[in-house]
């Protein structure tokens, strides 16, 4: 195998970190591109809250010599990049002792675990089905089935997470209807809180599987086909090996690269997908925390998050790019 | 093994022996059921908000027009009242008529999307086509910034903007979203251009010297139609995903609704839990009718585009 | 190169008779073999020729039940010693294939499967037929054996087929394909990509490896100069029919159907320049063949008679069978006529 390029290698640093470097100045820049002082009204509308109308300038004040807002905007960019680096967001301005790093460290655990368990689920299930609708000795009953499974493919993963909350919460009441653990569970390793996290997540889970699933098998079932023309398939077949065999090794093996790409560049769209399902079902990741940042128009927070979040999925598409010389032999070489 | 590749997308059945009966792949493309499917679908959808317009007073979609909280003719609600023929749909909680609040907010809806895509696409297209075809360090650079752009989940920026915003029109909104919807296109134009510059055809039109715009514009663009078709409604699917994302997030024009704001309003309002389903039920089946025609539209195109995808099955 | 005419005996492996290949297509099937018959012996090597479109490929993919829809086989019998190939049942013939029948394929192209290193794609063969192979040395030591059998360095054994230049591939073809010593090897235009010098080296270990294993051996090609040097008879086609089939030193001293001749003149010659005698393709129509002998049109010699009677198969000598009037006893004046013009041209 070879090992990784050197190239390809840095190409994919290279993305990575750019990515981080333009989600970060975008985030930085846009609060202070829009017209007025939004910072400022932020500031006045939260002291209003706190019920200090007297001297309210004097507070605006106080609040923005506390963030730093009086510098020149050169120092608080490189202010609030290396506070970046750093791993430094800054404090929320809403729950104020609390930092955004503390908010953001509990609410991360529980979307990666949501996407991933999603994830693995309907690119397992999408492209086995996908697999199944291309190849010439699957039963027809099940080539009938799997379409009419694919009924909800394309929908938003929200519009669904509506229907199966409706449904399988609230009308039929085997799942709960929002949060990610019971009521009263204390998080920690025993039996019941586990169990209570899985039912609790399934909802959620399919609710971006149901919808997602079918375009995997969309894009299998092409793959396939092609992979079907190719000479080594009637090779295979004039060997006589079993059609099991050469169903996982022969189509399988070789359709499931390019599907790894497709799982790369559709992280950012499945991230999307997976903020709007948290608040539908109020479980408590990342999507709900923004969500509440934007109700108690927490501006720092609603930057840590969505800063964390854009990192997060970034991450994920590295570490996927960079697995992908190791399952496909010809990468390394190439170097593409 | 010149005789097998025309014959590349059958099943491989043992042998051979029987006689496929897979003829209809010749047929004319454009005749495909997953394409007419999805449009009649669309067609069919607008026909009746068209008449919706002509038939029913639509500004009973403003608030205070009707009775709160009706349900639908035939329903019953949780405080025992039955729906009235004047809102056979039902009212929500701020005395909107239902049946009036579809037929205005689905267009808006769709109306974004359409925006979003088209700017998108544009951008796509001119993007594509530069990286394709003239390459070097214009391919370089957009590559760049669409692997960058499409790792970047596009909600949490708009979130952030419009956080700052606040609440804005769907025109804006939509320009907005198109911010993000040039990537996608740009990839799989790229991808496409690249292909057909290779093909033999655009080759020899290069080899004899047939100037760059008209290879462009002659050669490359008529072979990319279904293609391009094909990305456009992709992204308008993308773009209504975004929308109405940021609607529910209650980004969206409150005082007209669209689908995403209705949907916004009855989550507020804790509809799941009082069982009024017609308030976000309507929204969600109508958005979700549109999105699988969309898709079977976006199908029905990859398969006139991709005559190997296009086997009886 | 020693010709290897003596090695052949009169043992039948393949018996092909009478089968018939179409396409289906909208506008009525294409004809792409038609009722074809001919009998490969025990130790030989035969030369399937043609020009493109002709049905030698199909004619092969046939015969190894590999014709992919919406080709089909109309009827015909492939007997390949003693067995009926299309009588087997699905996993009858699954367990047939490579043990009675293998196939070398164009290796030089996509034929083998690029996720997979060369041993596996070996040993999958191995443990198909064999079941699962618990002495991993010893199956190591028969694959390096099967290696040096084709002149393949043993460091390719984990390699990806990438890795390797065309010629290794093909020889890592030719392993694979005489890896459970099949009865009958075709090779499909096994020789055709690959550039001139590395051609005879891979059309000579594929005769060796041959000689040495005892395989029959049928070799589709369009190289008529190469597969004079590796072939015991040659077997000519012509849009889906069988028109000759000679021993090597009778088609090229005295080619006898005139369309062998054609192809026997078209080949290039470095003593003379001479005029191209075939100036097109097979004319007809595939689906709607011309009546009599198909290669009337065509036909410097072709008179009313054939346009009227399907010339068949008649037997010049052992093992030269030739389908042309022109060989009928009772035509044997114009025969006569025909050679002469020949001569004057």
């Amino acid at each position: 195998m070879g090992g990784i390029s050197l190239n390809y290698l840095l190409r994919r640093l290279l993305v990575f970190f750019l990515t981080l470097w333009v989600a970060a100045t975008l985030i930085f820049i846009i609060p202070r591109l829009a017209p007025g002082d939004p910072i400022a009204a932020m500031v006045a509308r939260l002291s209003y809250q706190a019920g200090f109308v007297e001297n309210a300038d004097l507070i605006i004040e106080g609040w923005k010599e506390r963030f730093g807002l009086n510098d020149p905007v050169y120092v608080q960019y490189l202010r609030f990049m290396t506070g970046l680096l750093g791993g430094d967001l800054g404090y929320s301005m809403a729950r104020f002792p609390s930092t955004v790093t503390e908010l953001v460290g509990r609410a991360l655990p529980w979307t990666i675990g949501l996407v991933g368990v999603a994830t693995f689920i309907f690119f397992i299930v999408g492209n086995l089905c996908g697999a199944l609708l291309a190849w010439a000795r699957t039963p027809r009953l099940v080539k009938v089935l799997i379409p009419m499974s694919m009924i909800f493919t394309s929908i938003p993963p929200l519009l669904a997470g509506l229907l199966l909350s409706y449904t399988f919460a609230f009308l039929l009441g085997w799942f709960p209807q929002t949060y990610s653990y019971g009521f009263g569970l204390t998080p920690g390793l025993t039996l019941e809180f586990i169990a209570s996290v899985l039912h609790h997540g399934i909802l959620p889970a399919m609710a971006i599987v149901i919808v997602t699933f079918g375009y995997w098998a969309l894009g299998m079932r092409g793959m396939m086909v092609t992979i079907e023309g190719e000479d080594y398939m009637i090779l295979a077949q004039a060997k006589g090996l079993k059609p099991f065999y050469v169903l996982y090794r022969y189509m399988i093996r070789n359709a499931i690269l390019p599907q790894m790409t497709a799982l790369a560049v559709s992280i950012g769209t499945l991230v999307n997908g997976v903020v709007l399902v948290e608040v539908i079902f109020n479980y408590n990741g990342m999507g709900t925390l923004i969500v509440t940042a934007l109700r108690e128009q927490d501006f720092g927070l609603i930057q840590g998050t969505s800063f964390i979040l854009i990192t997060t999925s970034a991450l994920a598409v590295l570490i996927i790019d960079l697995s992908y010389p190791l399952i496909d032999p010809r990468i390394s070489l190439e170097g593409r | 093994m010149a005789q097998d590749t025309q014959v590349q997308d059958a099943p491989v059945v043992a042998g051979g022996t029987k006689k496929a009966g897979m003829l209809n792949r010749f047929d004319n493309p454009w005749l495909n059921w997953k394409f007419l499917g999805g449009a009649g679908i669309l067609g069919l959808l607008f026909f009746i908000i068209f008449l919706g317009y002509q038939f029913w007073d639509t500004d009973l979609a403003l608030s205070a027009r009707a009775p709160l909280n009706l349900p639908p003719l035939g329903f019953e609600n949780w405080r025992g009242q039955t729906g009235i023929p004047e809102h056979p749909l039902g009212t929500e909680n701020s005395g909107r008529d239902m049946l009036a609040l579809w037929i205005v907010g689905t267009p808006r809806t769709v109306f974004v999307g359409v925006i979003a895509a088209t700017v998108g696409m544009l951008a796509g297209i001119v993007l594509g086509f530069m990286a394709g075809f003239l390459g070097g360090i214009f391919d370089d650079v957009i590559r760049l910034a669409v692997d960058i752009a499409i790792t970047i989940p596009s909600l949490l920026v708009l979130i952030v903007i419009q956080a700052v915003l606040g609440r804005v029109d769907l025109l804006t909104m939509a320009l907005l979203i198109s911010l993000f919807s040039w990537a996608t296109p740009t990839r799989y134009i790229r991808a496409q251009v690249l292909s057909m510059r290779e093909s033999g055809y655009v080759q020899m039109a290069r080899l004899s010297g047939v100037p760059v715009r008209d290879i462009m514009f002659k050669e490359i663009m008529p072979n990319l139609l279904p293609y391009l078709s094909a990305s456009y409604i992709g992204n308008m699917q993308g773009a209504i995903i975004s929308a109405v994302g940021l609607e529910v997030l209650g980004f969206g024009p409150q005082r007209i609704p669209s689908l995403g704001v209705a949907i916004f309003f009855s989550i507020e309002a804790g509809a799941l839990f009082r069982n009024m389903w017609w308030w976000w039920g309507i929204p969600t089946v109508t958005l979700s009718i549109v999105f699988i025609a969309l898709l079977l539209i976006n199908l029905g195109l990859d398969e006139i585009a991709n005559p190997r995808l296009r086997k009886a099955s | 190169m020693t010709k290897k005419n003596e090695s052949s005996s009169d043992r039948v492996v393949l018996k092909v008779d009478n089968l018939r290949i179409h396409y289906a297509t909208p506008q009525g099937d294409v004809i792409a073999v038609s009722d074809i018959s001919f009998k490969l012996y025990e130790g030989e090597t035969l030369g399937l020729v043609g020009e493109s479109g002709c049905g030698k490929s199909t004619t092969a993919y046939g015969i190894l039940q590999l014709v992919q829809p919406p080709g089909y086989i109309v009827h015909g019998s492939i007997e390949v010693a003693g067995t009926e190939v299309l009588d087997l049942e699905e996993e009858e013939l699954r367990k047939f294939r490579w043990t009675g029948l293998s196939l070398i394929p164009q290796g030089a192209m996509n034929s083998l499967n690029p996720t997979m290193r060369v041993k596996d794609q070996i040993i999958d063969v191995i443990e198909a037929h064999e079941g699962k192979q618990s002495d991993k040395e010893a199956l190591r030591e028969r694959i390096f054996g099967l290696f040096q059998n084709v002149g393949l360095p043993n460091r390719i054994y984990n390699m990806y087929p990438h890795e390797l230049s065309g010629g290794m591939k093909q020889r890592v073809c030719i392993a694979m394909g005489v890896a459970l010593h099949p009865t009958v090897v075709i090779a499909d235009e096994a020789t055709s990509a690959l550039d001139v010098v590395v051609q005879r080296i891979v059309a000579q270990t594929l005769v060796k490896v041959k000689d040495e294993i005892g395989v029959s051996l049928i070799v589709i090609g369009h190289d008529m100069g190469l597969l004079a040097q590796i072939v015991d008879r040659i077997a000519v086609m012509y849009a889906g029919k069988m028109v000759e089939i000679a021993p090597v030193a009778n088609v090229y001293a005295k080619p006898l159907h005139p369309y062998t001749q054609l192809l026997i003149e078209s080949i290039p010659s470095i003593k003379e320049r001479k005029p191209l005698k075939i100036t097109e393709g097979i004319t007809h129509d595939p689906r709607n063949p011309p009546s009599g002998c198909i290669f009337r049109l065509r036909c410097p010699f072709a008179w009313e008679h054939c346009a009227e009677v399907e010339p068949l198969p008649i037997d010049v000598e052992a093992k030269h069978e030739v389908a042309c009037h022109l060989f009928d006893e009772r035509f044997e004046d114009r025969r006569a006529n025909a050679y002469a013009t020949l001569a004057n041209s």
